[in-house]
């Protein structure tokens, strides 16, 4: 087993988190609202995250809708990319629950966590191919300065050979990050395993 | 509010806001994304539906007229803007609002305060933030559905401004 990634507080670990609303009780939950987690995925009715969310059974039946066709959808850009594109949009919100899950995701699809380390130490120089680089800048850009992207954006990621369809799914992938840490950052925090729960 | 949504010939808010003409390369390169298009219109419908309690419409309205602001999403303001003028929203309201000026309900002064922060700065998130809004008479729901509006407006802003540059990058070539 390899030895964990910690850097300036993000980590690759798997962590938990603890909500400061009080859950939906999944033994009292609704139709809906059981459609809604089910929606999102088979471990949704156990996760406190969800499980507050299901308060509002229609925005969180959407939102899981919206998630898993950006995520996992076929074809165009690869998964592994979309996952990138998440984990940048996480750490540069600060988001350090979402950038463990969607970090670990990364190395998963990709089998390597060596951009994973660079984006968690500094995000502005993260990539190690200029197709890498290219795809973290625009995230970066996008999250932190929407008004600001241009189609000088769009022809720099063209020009490291991104597809029309690819650019769409990154653009996607980063705006859905910016809803999803939103409500990991402010509806609770995340909890450190015991080991670690010092450093 | 379950109204049928025919991606293929309807415009949407994205749409409409960006925008896109029914025919326009970008809006056809947006279609083969058709989960997420209608998925979009769908959140976008749950969050200003008239079946949510706690918060009322034209108080949704105008925490996305303030978050769009707030986000120099002038394309996406104008849009709320106009919802805000059909709801028979006061427009000396609607104006203070639109410009970052305080209000003078404590209650929507509270809401637009939080809107503003989880905007621009979502990792100084905290309990205190979320009890000030439970203070301020929210019930529990009522603090997700304005989560959920805030952080979705964070996403729509960011799919306006990604398709309106690859709008822009189609006409420039």
């Amino acid at each position: 087993m390899t030895l964990p990634i910690r850097i300036k507080g993000f980590t690759n670990e798997v962590l938990s988190w603890k909500p400061w609303l009080d859950p939906v009780d999944v033994a009292a939950a609704t139709p809906a609202q059981l459609a809604a987690l089910d929606e999102m995925s088979p471990q949704a009715r156990t996760s406190p995250y969800f499980l507050v969310l299901a308060h509002q059974p229609e925005m969180l039946l959407q939102r899981s809708i919206a998630f898993n066709a950006i995520m996992f959808a076929p074809g165009g850009m690869p998964r592994a990319e979309r996952e990138l594109g998440a984990t940048v949009e996480s750490r540069v919100n600060g988001c350090v629950y979402c950038a463990s899950v969607h970090a670990q995701r990364f190395e998963q699809l990709a089998k390597r966590n060596d951009v994973i380390s660079q984006v968690f130490e500094e995000p502005a120089s993260a990539g190690t191919t200029s197709r890498e680089k290219a795809i973290v800048e625009f995230s970066i850009r996008l999250g932190a300065e929407p008004d600001k992207v241009s189609a000088e954006d769009v022809r720099m990621l063209k020009e490291v050979g991104l597809t029309e369809l690819e650019i769409l799914d990154l653009i996607h992938s980063v705006a859905l990050f910016a809803w999803a840490n939103r409500l990991m950052l402010n509806l609770g925090e995340p909890v450190f395993p015991p080991a670690t729960a010092a450093s | 509010m379950t109204t049928s949504y025919d991606s293929s010939s309807a415009v949407d808010v994205i749409d409409a806001t960006v925008p896109l003409a029914p025919t326009q390369p970008t809006r056809m390169l947006r279609l083969q994304r058709e989960k997420v298009v209608a998925a979009t219109q769908g959140s976008y419908d749950a969050m200003f539906s008239s079946t949510v309690e706690g918060l009322s419409v034209a108080e949704r309205l105008l925490v996305a007229l303030h978050a769009c602001g707030v986000s120099k999403a002038a394309t996406l303001a104008a849009h709320y803007q106009d919802r805000l003028l059909a709801e028979g929203v006061d427009r000396e309201l609607i104006a203070a609002v639109g410009s970052g000026v305080p209000v003078a309900d404590a209650r929507l002064r509270t809401v637009l305060a939080f809107t503003a922060s989880l905007i621009e700065r979502p990792i100084e998130g905290d309990k205190a933030a979320v009890q000030s809004l439970a203070d301020a008479g929210l019930t529990t729901p009522a603090i997700v559905a304005l989560g959920q509006l805030i952080a979705f407006l964070s996403y729509q802003v960011r799919v306006v401004a990604g398709l309106q540059a690859l709008a822009a990058a189609e006409v420039s070539q």
